[in-house]
């Protein structure tokens, strides 16, 4: 039992293996040591879904910690800049929209700002009472200049890129400068251990036995090692969030220098919605809907007409790829000496780009909670599980709450309203804020994946009533919070006035290359 | 707005240079760009720095005369008080802009001189005349001419310079807290210098290759020309102390 955990052995590549890989093996400098050994197996034969083209800002920390010079990442994986989410028609449909912006609330960590803007709501938004990044979206600004170091911002962002060939720059960094072995080849058997449950080794077709101590499962929806393998229960959550299928097309720019998105724009239809996403060389579309309200052919003809808003009769040829959605989890994602990352995990719909952070989390959490040895990987195990199981919940409910709180007529949305497809746990924090504004002790950790912010601006997006008459009577510092209203005001007129557009910053990046400091 | 012109002895014949030193022909500037040719001179008198440029992102030296904008501690009512001023500074109104020439059918570059016509260095009353009253070219403006191909080359070699220098990782940024004997205090940012202990780091190869472009000789002459700050601040103290009331 006291066996050290040295070699750990990922199965299947794509974002989630690679990221898994890169992340554990720059915590671990298996390059220049030989304590812990990296190694990825991935089939030559099984194509990537090559799905999450949305990050979170937490990517800019993953790639620094692998050591991806900026610069590389956004030429190389045809990357741009995200600064948030913009949501249309989700309200009543007639041309609504609001913004979910990567920047806290200005002073967030001070004051709940969100209880001193709800007096002044019929003049301003909430996300342009508290940030700037929705006024520089409606501009397609970028959220630095070509003189702000890698990383390093006026505005946070995370990133839209192209999945494939992320993929293909983090197997090339990974082999060739963080020392992570990678081997092509079919699994074709799991082998366990003679005197216990643990996984020895897995079989490939050439390379024989690979014996590991610790077994990453980053095999997507078939979940080799974890589901199919080990038997662990999927939870299903059809029944919260109902979108089962996706419709994804590649949209070609009317003009080379047209203007690139800052934000994944998200358009409600009758029967789900519609992503778009700005990438220097295209955009990426797509309808996820659920298919007991909609056809697939319906389904297209939305997209089409979509598309074909912008470009025209070109919508109509346009090849479409259709995939399958099965929103749900893992009951447990760490058992025995196996861990799954990724869609093995689990999947739900991208309305939140969450499954790349997912990933992130997980490979982090992985990579520093690295168990010295078997003995005790079991409550890292347990923690590991305490863990994502309450992401996975605070994801599905975060999602949800787009839903519930849309005022559609449609039976789609109708349905999403109904009380026994709410979580118990959001529709607690629905009643708490009739009356109070989403703050911090509604969550009960640290790094919890969706802070308050994100559920106010959500809630204020969508016109949430909170009544806050009761507080009236208590001592409010007016003053200093005028203060912070007026520094966001400062703020966006000046980076306005200084900030390029996203392609002027892109094209001067090919150029000059963003400096490292 | 500037207004560039090729210059030429038919349309400029008349046309002088105002070459004094004053705020009102545009020297009250609070650093200027330098590059390593000019780093032995300028290092005798000013600080050496590094910055971005603003529309690349692009390193490149600086020599620094104030600590704020519009402040030039060297320049006074009577002039700019030192032996040297560097060529950037120096060039003014005149640059160089790139023509498109076709000799034998074949498109080639060619560095002309022109001038800004709204700098207000150009003058038909007072100063250097560009032309001799035949049409050759004045001593002056074959020393402009000098000068501007110098500062051509000099700009070309500095970015390769700090190309080097971003390559081997050795520009960090600094922020340069200044405190006056009256107590006022300036803090400057967006100013970068080079790390000492990644020079002292260097391997034999990056040392190797450092000094055969003569980069190693620009880069202790950088480092030494930081004890100019010294300089800077006793000169704002002086004129601070001159402008408080006895």
């Amino acid at each position: 039992m006291n066996q050290p955990v040295r070699r750990i052995i990922i199965v299947g590549g794509g974002s989630a293996g690679w990221l898994s890989a890169g992340l554990i093996a720059a915590e671990h400098e298996t390059k220049n040591s030989n304590s812990i050994e990296v190694v990825l197996i991935e089939s030559a034969n099984i194509p990537t879904v090559g799905v999450g083209e949305g990050t979170w800002p937490s990517m800019r920390a993953s790639l620094k910690k692998m050591g991806i010079s900026e610069t590389q990442f956004l030429t190389e994986c045809d990357a741009s800049f995200k600064q948030g989410s913009k949501f249309s028609n989700w309200l009543h449909g007639g041309g609504d929209s609001y913004y979910h912006p990567f920047t806290p609330p200005v002073g967030f960590f001070e004051t709940n700002i969100a209880q001193h803007w709800y007096p002044h709501r019929d003049k301003v938004s909430f996300a342009d009472a508290v940030t700037c990044q929705g006024q520089l979206c409606d501009n397609n600004l970028a959220p630095k200049q070509i003189a702000t170091p890698e990383y390093a911002f006026h505005a946070n962002y995370g990133y839209h890129l192209d999945a494939a060939k992320f993929s293909k720059l983090l197997q090339q960094h990974c082999t060739q400068e963080l020392g992570v072995k990678h081997i092509l080849d079919d699994v074709t058997d799991i082998n366990s251990c003679p005197h216990s449950n643990d996984i020895a080794s897995v079989s490939t077709l050439e390379h024989g036995d690979i014996q590991g101590d610790l077994f990453i499962d980053c095999t997507g929806s078939k979940s080799l090692l974890l589901g199919g393998y080990y038997g662990v229960e999927f939870i299903d959550q059809s029944s919260v969030l109902f979108n089962d299928s996706a419709l994804a097309v590649h949209v070609s720019y009317q003009t080379p220098d047209a203007e690139i998105a800052s934000h994944t724009l998200s358009t409600a239809q009758t029967s789900g919605w519609i992503w778009d996403i700005g990438l220097p060389s295209r955009r990426g579309v797509g309808h996820v809907y659920a298919s007991d309200y909609i056809s697939d052919e319906q389904a297209e003809q939305q997209l089409r007409d979509y598309i074909r808003a912008d470009i025209g009769d070109q919508a109509n040829t346009l090849d479409i790829r259709k995939i399958s959605i099965k929103p749900g989890h893992r009951k447990t994602f760490w058992h025995q000496n196996c861990v799954a990352v990724g869609m093995s995990a689990g999947f739900i719909e991208p309305l939140e780009a969450s499954a790349l952070a997912l990933i992130e989390q997980s490979a982090k959490m992985i990579a520093e909670q690295l168990p010295a040895n078997r003995q005790i990987m079991d409550i890292t195990a347990k923690r590991f599980n305490q863990r994502f199981s309450h992401h996975w919940q605070r994801i599905i409910e975060f999602l949800k709450l787009h839903y519930v709180l849309s005022k559609r007529s449609e039976p789609y949305w109708q349905d999403n309203r109904a009380q026994h497809s709410i979580p118990e746990p959001l529709q607690e924090l629905l009643t708490l804020w009739q009356y109070q504004t989403p703050f911090t002790f509604d969550s009960s950790r640290t790094e919890e994946l969706f802070p308050a912010a994100s559920f106010q601006y959500v809630l204020y997006g969508m016109g949430f009533d909170t009544d806050l008459s009761w507080l009236q009577k208590r001592h409010v510092p007016m003053q200093s919070v005028q203060q912070y209203f007026n520094e966001n005001n400062k703020k966006t007129q000046h980076l306005l006035r200084t900030l390029p557009t996203n392609r002027e910053l892109l094209n001067k990046i090919r150029q000059f290359g963003l400096s490292k400091v | 707005m500037a207004k560039h012109v090729i210059v030429n002895n038919e349309e400029h014949k008349d046309i002088k240079i105002i070459t004094k030193r004053s705020a009102e022909l545009g020297d009250n500037i609070w650093y200027a760009q330098t590059f390593p040719q000019e780093f032995r001179a300028v290092q005798a008198h000013y600080p050496i720095f590094f910055s971005k440029n603003p529309e690349t992102g692009q390193f490149l030296p600086v020599a620094l005369f104030g600590f704020k904008h519009q402040e030039n501690l060297f320049l006074d009512d009577q002039g700019w008080h030192a032996s040297y001023i560097p060529a950037a500074v120096m060039r003014q109104p005149f640059l160089i802009a790139q023509q498109t020439i076709t000799e034998n059918g074949e498109e080639k570059q060619q560095r002309m001189l022109s001038m800004d016509m709204d700098n207000p260095r150009v003058s038909t009353e007072e100063g250097e005349p560009l032309f001799l009253p035949y049409g050759g070219n004045s001593e002056f403006l074959d020393k402009v001419a000098n000068m501007l191909e110098a500062l051509h080359f000099g700009v070309s070699d500095g970015t390769q310079f700090c190309q080097a220098l971003t390559d081997m990782e050795l520009l960090e940024p600094f922020t340069l807290d200044v405190q006056l004997q009256t107590g006022e205090k300036h803090q400057m940012i967006g100013f970068y210098t080079i790390n000492e202990d990644k020079l002292a780091a260097l391997s034999n190869e990056q040392l190797e290759r450092l000094h055969k472009d003569n980069y190693l000789q620009a880069i202790y002459m950088a480092l030494a020309s930081q004890s100019n700050v010294r300089t800077l601040l006793n000169k704002k103290n002086a004129l601070e102390a001159a402008a408080q009331p006895a």
